[in-house]
């Protein structure tokens, strides 16, 4: 497996546990299990806490430089430019 | 002579392309591989065959044999396609020999991940996939007494309420703490949770799977909590990238497995395409990929990859993600973020929230609709959406996945027009509600 994807793997795993617990401490929900052993000791307990501190802009810049379809050509979202009426038949405008 | 291109792969993503092909050139030579018996039927109405609500699997297929047939497009079934040659532009298909392309479209489509326990090779361990198999696999169903669905996946989600729904004594073993908790936040899912409970299923979360126990078939699962005594085990893990044949003809992947592509569904490779669930995709919010999206993401992806592989021009757009399904008696749904993703992500949000109902409230039939909306603090641009409710909750999850992707605000919702009709709409649209309870909740913080 390349480095990227265990690393994309196990973070996103992580992360989501660190989640669930912080979301359902505040809806009342139920927590995921704490954990056990050293590794999820250091995803949860280290690289977790890591992640957060860390401004987005760091963090969205390191996620953006993982090989992937991102970093090929995407076209932007289409935006809609002025009324689908032309102006002149619209009858606010012209009064 | 008549452009020659090769498809691998008969799902959505895969007819999705054939039928791009044909509608930008009719005289383009397609022929489709698939390793089953069937093309063009829908996998994702399996469980609702399975829980009764869809009388036959006849219902399921969208098209016969003989119309690809008619529409020049050439199926070879159970045909595996063992090797692609980038450089040579031939595919090796076993049975067949060598066959030449001019350009070539990858729509494997996934596997369900491995459940990596022991007892993996026994009988009566399902996996939800071909119809063929699911056809054979409703007859053992009206055998079994108990069965546990492994993971609480969309599909997990499905066959939990399909098994229910036909009188099976369900388990349902997930290693989280709610059902589809890598998509859903809990509030969305707890009436979910306690429909099953009225409909009699047990549920395990927080619980890993150990092993299946048997002698041929599976008689048990052994948990981390204990062991449960089953007849059939519904394998629901999450869907890996079938990526094998493109890796091993030197296709980049991503950091999620699934191919890397352009908004054409170009690959790395000089006149290879891909599609579907084989693929990887950026969200339109965060640019990061995602892999393993719907059927309906699989089939628009095919039929941009088909329009380019015969020389059109077509672009696919990063995606916002609308998504739902039926659980337990209600239907659940979204777009992009929810709390819980986007907590993980580290993306700060503001939420509103609305109860509302789906008609006018003197209305049979009016429904409860949960509507929680996520925007950007601040500018307070749409981030995500979650639902609940009893109806119209598809509609709602296309339209707020559309106004995510054109920059909507929790202004414009809180002030958006919405029809009413006492049949089928109420006076207070909830999406209306949950954006002003968002603007008032952003003035207060």
């Amino acid at each position: 497996m390349a480095f990227s994807r265990w690393l994309r793997s196990n973070a996103e795993h992580y992360l989501l546990i660190s989640a669930q617990d912080r979301i359902a401490h505040q809806h009342g929900a139920r927590s995921p299990n704490p954990p056990r052993g050293l590794r999820e000791f250091f995803w949860l307990r280290i690289f977790a806490p890591v992640y957060r501190a860390l401004p987005w802009p760091l963090r969205h810049k390191i996620m953006l430089t993982m090989p992937g379809s991102h970093r090929r050509q995407w076209a932007a979202p289409p935006r809609a430019h002025g009324s689908a009426v032309p102006p002149r038949l619209r009858a606010h405008e012209s009064n | 002579m008549a452009r020659r291109i090769v498809v691998v792969g008969g799902g959505a993503a895969g007819m999705g392309a054939a039928g791009g092909v044909k509608a930008v050139d009719p005289d383009c030579q397609v022929t489709v591989y698939t390793g089953f018996d069937d093309v063009a039927y829908s996998p994702c109405g399996i469980p609702y065959v399975h829980g009764k609500e869809i009388d036959s699997f006849e219902r399921l297929f969208l098209a016969s044999k003989q119309a690809y047939v008619d529409a020049g497009i050439d199926v070879h079934y159970n045909a595996e396609v063992t090797e692609v040659d980038v450089s040579r532009k031939v595919v090796s298909v076993a049975g067949e020999g060598e066959v030449s392309w001019d350009t070539l479209v990858l729509a494997t489509g996934f596997n369900y991940a491995d459940p990596g326990v022991p007892g993996g090779g026994l009988g009566g361990l399902y996996y939800v996939k071909d119809i063929r198999e699911a056809i054979e696999w409703d007859k053992v169903l009206d055998t079994v007494k108990s069965a546990v669905v492994v993971e609480a996946s969309p599909l997990g989600v499905e066959m939990v309420t399909a098994l229910a729904h036909r009188g099976i004594e369900t388990h349902l073993v997930d290693p989280s703490p709610w059902p589809m908790s890598e998509v859903a936040d809990p509030d969305i899912m707890e009436p979910v949770e306690e429909s099953w409970r009225e409909l009699g299923v047990t549920t395990h979360f927080n619980t890993t799977l150990k092993a299946f126990r048997g002698d041929d078939r599976v008689e048990a699962v052994q948990t981390s909590e204990g062991e449960i005594k089953v007849d059939l085990a519904v394998i629901c893990t999450h869907k890996e990238p079938n990526n094998a044949l493109g890796v091993a003809a030197g296709l980049k992947v991503g950091s999620t497995g699934g191919f890397i592509v352009d908004e054409r569904m170009a690959t790395s490779a000089p006149g290879v395409y891909a599609a579907g669930d084989c693929t990887e995709i950026p969200n339109g919010l965060t640019g990061v990929p995602l892999q393993g999206l719907t059927g309906s993401h699989a089939y628009a992806q095919g039929k941009t990859a088909g329009i380019n592989a015969a020389g059109g021009s077509r672009a696919y757009s990063a995606v916002y993600v609308p998504w739902g399904t039926a659980a337990g008696k209600w239907i659940i749904g979204g777009a992009s973020l929810g709390e819980t993703t986007a907590t993980a992500l580290g993306i700060p949000y503001v939420v509103g929230t609305a109860q509302g109902i789906s008609r006018a409230r003197y209305y049979p039939g009016v429904k409860p609709v949960k509507v929680k909306l996520l925007a950007e603090p601040g500018s307070l641009r749409l981030l995500g959406a979650q639902m609940v409710g009893g109806e119209g909750i598809k509609e709602r999850a296309d339209f707020l996945a559309v106004a995510i992707k054109f920059g909507l605000t929790l202004h414009d919702l809180a002030s958006m027009e919405n029809v009413y009709s006492p049949a089928i709409g109420a006076l207070n649209e909830p999406i209306v509600v949950a954006a002003q309870s968002g603007v008032d909740a952003s003035r207060k913080s």
